[in-house]
Formats: C-alpha cells, sequence, structure tokens
C-alpha cells in the first residue's frame, strides 16, 4: 500500500500520510475519534464494575 | 569587477536567505522548549494532587490527572484548535477558523507551515493546565468517565472559547473592551477556577469533609513535601507557559498576544517579583509551606495580565495582597461548604480575578494597537472577568448536573470510605507498606491543610 502523498522532495509541502487522499484521512480521523469516545464508555464501564464487583480481602 | 558585484550579490542572497531560515527554525525552537518546560506543570499537578491525596487514594488521583493530559492532546487536535481560530468574534464561526479543523493540510506535517504544529502543541498544553487545575479540586470522589468528559470540556472548549474572546489579535474582549490579559489570569486561571466552583457545588464533598452541624473536618494530605515540590515544579513549568504567551517573529521585536510590542525581559522581572510577593503574603498570613507555593502561583496570577508593562514593585505589592487575601477566600468556600480539596477555586479564580481586575487599575491607559481598539480600562478589564468568570461557572455547572442526574459524577459514598485505590487500581501505591511519622498538635490555624 502506497501512503505517500508526494513522489519527490521538491517543492513537497503537506507531506502526511494520505494528504492527497480525504477518504483515507477521513478514516483515520473518524478511528481516533471512535478511539477516544470508546475510551470514556469504557472508564464508565470500568467504574461501575469495579464498585459493584469490590469484596474486601 | 563586474563578476565581484555578482559574486557578492549571489554571497548576500545566500546570505539573507539563511538567515531567513535561521530565524524561522529559531522561532520553532523557541516553542519547542516551552511545550516541554509546559509539561512540567502537569507534572507538577500529578506530585501536588497526589501529595494532597489520603494514601488509600493516591493511584487513582495520579491516574485521573494523566488520563486529563492524555485526552488533552487528542481532544484539542480536533476542535479546540479550530475553536481558537474560528470562535474570536463570539458564538458564531468565522470562515478563516478552518485552518484549524482537523482535516486542514496545515493540521501535520507540512513542509510550508512550520508555525501550525508549534502553536497547537503550546496551546495544547494550556489546555492540559486548565484540565489540571480543575483536576485538583475534585480528588477522592469523582468517578473517571465524569471527569474526563468535564476535563475535555474544559480544556477543549471552555477556556480556548474564552481564549478566543480575550486572548486573540482579534477576539472581541480586546476589539471592543481593550481587555488585556498577557499572562492569562482570566482566559486560563479565572476559568478553570470559576469551572471547578460549579462542579464542586454539583459533585459534593469528600465523605467525612463535614460534620452534621456544618462544620469542617481537616482532611490531611498524605504527602506535604510531595505537594510542595509539585507545585515548585508548576512555578518552573510557568516560564514556558509564560514564554508561550509571547509571539516570537523572526528579525523583530517580541511581541505579545495582542501584537504589542514586549520583551522576555519585561515577563522576567515580573514574573519573578510577583512569585515573591506570593509567597511573602501567604507566609504572612499562614506560616504554611503549602499556602507559602501555592501563594508563588498566586502572585505570579496576581501579576499575569500586565506582565509586559508593570513596574516591577507593582507586581511585587500584587502578589503579596493575592498572597495574603486567598487563603482566607479558601477558609470562606469551607465555611460554606464547599470541599476544595487543593484550593484551585482560590488560587486560580481568585488570584486569576485580582490579575485581571488590577490590570485595569496598574496599567490603566495602555494604547492597544488595532485601528480604533479601545487602551486597557477598568471597565474593560471588569467586563473581561465578569465574562471569564461566567465562561467558566456556567458549563462547569450545567455539565455536571446533567452527569449527576446520569450518575456518572460522584463516587458511591461507601467506595469512598474503602478507598479508590483498593477498589480500581491493579498496583499499590506504598506496597511495603506506609509508616505515618509523629502526628503535629499545631492546629492547622485559618487556611485548611492541603
Amino acid at each position: 500500500m502506497n501512503t505517500s502523498p508526494i513522489t519527490s522532495w521538491d517543492g513537497a509541502e503537506a507531506i502526511f500520510t494520505w494528504a492527497d487522499s480525504p477518504t483515507m484521512m477521513a478514516i483515520a480521523l473518524i478511528g481516533a475519534l471512535a478511539v477516544t469516545v470508546g475510551a470514556i464508555v469504557y472508564a464508565a464501564s470500568h467504574d461501575k464494575h469495579a464498585y459493584a464487583s469490590y469484596k474486601p480481602k | 569587477m563586474e563578476q565581484e558585484l555578482a559574486q557578492l550579490v549571489e554571497r548576500v542572497t545566500a546570505l539573507e536567505g539563511g538567515a531567513g531560515w535561521a530565524g524561522t527554525v529559531n522561532s520553532e525552537i523557541f516553542y519547542w522548549w516551552c511545550t516541554a518546560l509546559m509539561i512540567t506543570i502537569h507534572a507538577g499537578f500529578l506530585a501536588y494532587e497526589m501529595g494532597a491525596s489520603r494514601v488509600k487514594n493516591v493511584l487513582a488521583s495520579g491516574i485521573k490527572n494523566i488520563l486529563a493530559f492524555a485526552f488533552m492532546v487528542p481532544t484539542f487536535y480536533f476542535f479546540g484548535w479550530y475553536i481558537y481560530l474560528a470562535f474570536y468574534n463570539g458564538f458564531i464561526p468565522a470562515a478563516d477558523g478552518a485552518a484549524g479543523l482537523p482535516w486542514d493540510l496545515s493540521m501535520g506535517p507540512n513542509l510550508a507551515d512550520n508555525a501550525t504544529g508549534i502553536f497547537w502543541a503550546a496551546f495544547t498544553l494550556f489546555a492540559a493546565t486548565t484540565a489540571s487545575i480543575f483536576s485538583g479540586a475534585v480528588i477522592e470522589r469523582i468517578q473517571t468517565a465524569g471527569f474526563l468528559i468535564l476535563a475535555i470540556l474544559l480544556g477543549s472548549v471552555v477556556w480556548i472559547l474564552g481564549g478566543a474572546w480575550g486572548w486573540h489579535p482579534t477576539g472581541w474582549l480586546t476589539v471592543k473592551w481593550g481587555y488585556h490579559d498577557v499572562g492569562a489570569a482570566g482566559v486560563v486561571h479565572m476559568v478553570a477556577g470559576f469551572f471547578a466552583l460549579g462542579v464542586l457545588i454539583n459533585l459534593g464533598p469528600r465523605v467525612g469533609k463535614f460534620n452534621a452541624d456544618g462544620s469542617a473536618n481537616v482532611i490531611k494530605a498524605h504527602n506535604i513535601p510531595f505537594t510542595i515540590t509539585g507545585l515548585m515544579l508548576i512555578i518552573v513549568g510557568f516560564f514556558g507557559f509564560l514564554g508561550g504567551c509571547i509571539i516570537y517573529i523572526p528579525g523583530e521585536q517580541w511581541q505579545n498576544i495582542y501584537g504589542q510590542p514586549t520583551t522576555l525581559s519585561a515577563f522576567a522581572f515580573n514574573t519573578l517579583m510577583g512569585m515573591a510577593g506570593g509567597i511573602i503574603g501567604a507566609w504572612m498570613k499562614t506560616r504554611d509551606p503549602f499556602w507559602m507555593m501555592s501563594g508563588a502561583l498566586i502572585g505570579i496570577f496576581a501579576a499575569a495580565s500586565g506582565l509586559d508593562v508593570y513596574y516591577p514593585p507593582v507586581a511585587f505589592l500584587l502578589g503579596t495582597f493575592g498572597g495574603f487575601v486567598v487563603p482566607m477566600v479558601a477558609v470562606r468556600l469551607e465555611k460554606m461548604g464547599i470541599d476544595d480539596a487543593v484550593g484551585a477555586f482560590p488560587v486560580h479564580g481568585i488570584g486569576g480575578l485580582i490579575g485581571v481586575v488590577a490590570c485595569g487599575i496598574f496599567a490603566a491607559g495602555y494604547p492597544n494597537v488595532g485601528e480604533g481598539y479601545p487602551p486597557v480600562t477598568l471597565i474593560g478589564q471588569i467586563v473581561g472577568a465578569v465574562t471569564m468568570a461566567l465562561l467558566g461557572f456556567i458549563p462547569g455547572y450545567v455539565a455536571s448536573l446533567i452527569l449527576k442526574m446520569f450518575g456518572l459524577l460522584r463516587v458511591p459514598d461507601h467506595i469512598q470510605e474503602i478507598g479508590l485505590d483498593v477498589v480500581k487500581v491493579p498496583v499499590e501505591a506504598y506496597p511495603e507498606g506506609y509508616i505515618p511519622g509523629p502526628v503535629t498538635t499545631i492546629d492547622p490555624g485559618a487556611a485548611p491543610a492541603e
């Protein structure tokens, strides 16, 4: 898979992965958003589970 | 002769090109190290929160603080930077803010743009500072998810909206009211402090903080030296923070965030003088080393809005005043039944308020740079202070109320009594046992012990 938006460094500007592919940029961005939101949901779930399942040793 | 002249022209052109690149790269380097220094603010808050917690909650407090930093980075990338660039007129976004959207070609490695990434990084660390300020106030009883939602709201939305309004060359507070806040006393510290206050009202106190008759108990920090060291680290980080408040333009004089000329020397004079005054003022009031180091911060905030123009003894006196007065606000807050575990509202909210209003008195009349923009006035600073207080308090109160309704805000009381570390952290802070020293018999006095 070719992820580079450039074929030469001469005159290159935006050089990040998939800079020439809005679709791939959107997929990566949505993935990052999903991880961020998902981690908050996970935090809520983990706290709830920890409070409910704690048993004194 | 002609050949020599041509060679000379060629050399001068090459030298000019090299000097231009040196300036661009030096500017990047400057903000790179400001950002690195600002990470010590977060390290300091981490130490100070963990030290201020009881042994049973040390690691949970640390986890919360670390997560705030981690979540601030992507969310400030997703929408924080856009808010700063787009919302300088109020609530309607300007078209030129699109450069801050995460799919703009400047929001990633770009050989034609040496500025966006480094400024985004510095502002992200400002955002992390606001989240850390809030984080300390709510230790030992807030749920992780609720905390994260509130931290993101504060760090990647609310404060940066205040930044767009009052810490931007064309922000409406500056354009219409001459608002002057070079060191972010209002846009960072007031907003974060008042946001924390709004949350604390809904969150409630730690179990055992207040008795049935309303009197307060002292909940002792488990490690005061760690807390004090953390506060000193925050001071170190503030030199990065305040450096990041100045614009480096290659080949020209420094400018403040509003485009007015300034120097790093000005900031050095007044930051240190304010800090020293704050320590002395807090020491005279409390004799408590925690409050002395908090006083150092208060002193900086009390001078922050006018760091670029104050006569240094003025900054010192403002710092002394802030350091002396703010611990009394902490006592008053506790008497109102609000448990602010590290004094976040008094230190940042009131310290920042002193800074913003004082600028309207001691920097009144300094001219603005934009065509038709008003100079610094007391009225303009009061308008700014009220705006920052409301901008912090209302979202903090409303969002925490909603989280409370959904059961995502407060850790259940019986879990607080057990301690958060043993319930949800897989490792122990002090596995070989924590041995407390002799208990002091001195009354903590006027200020709540940290």
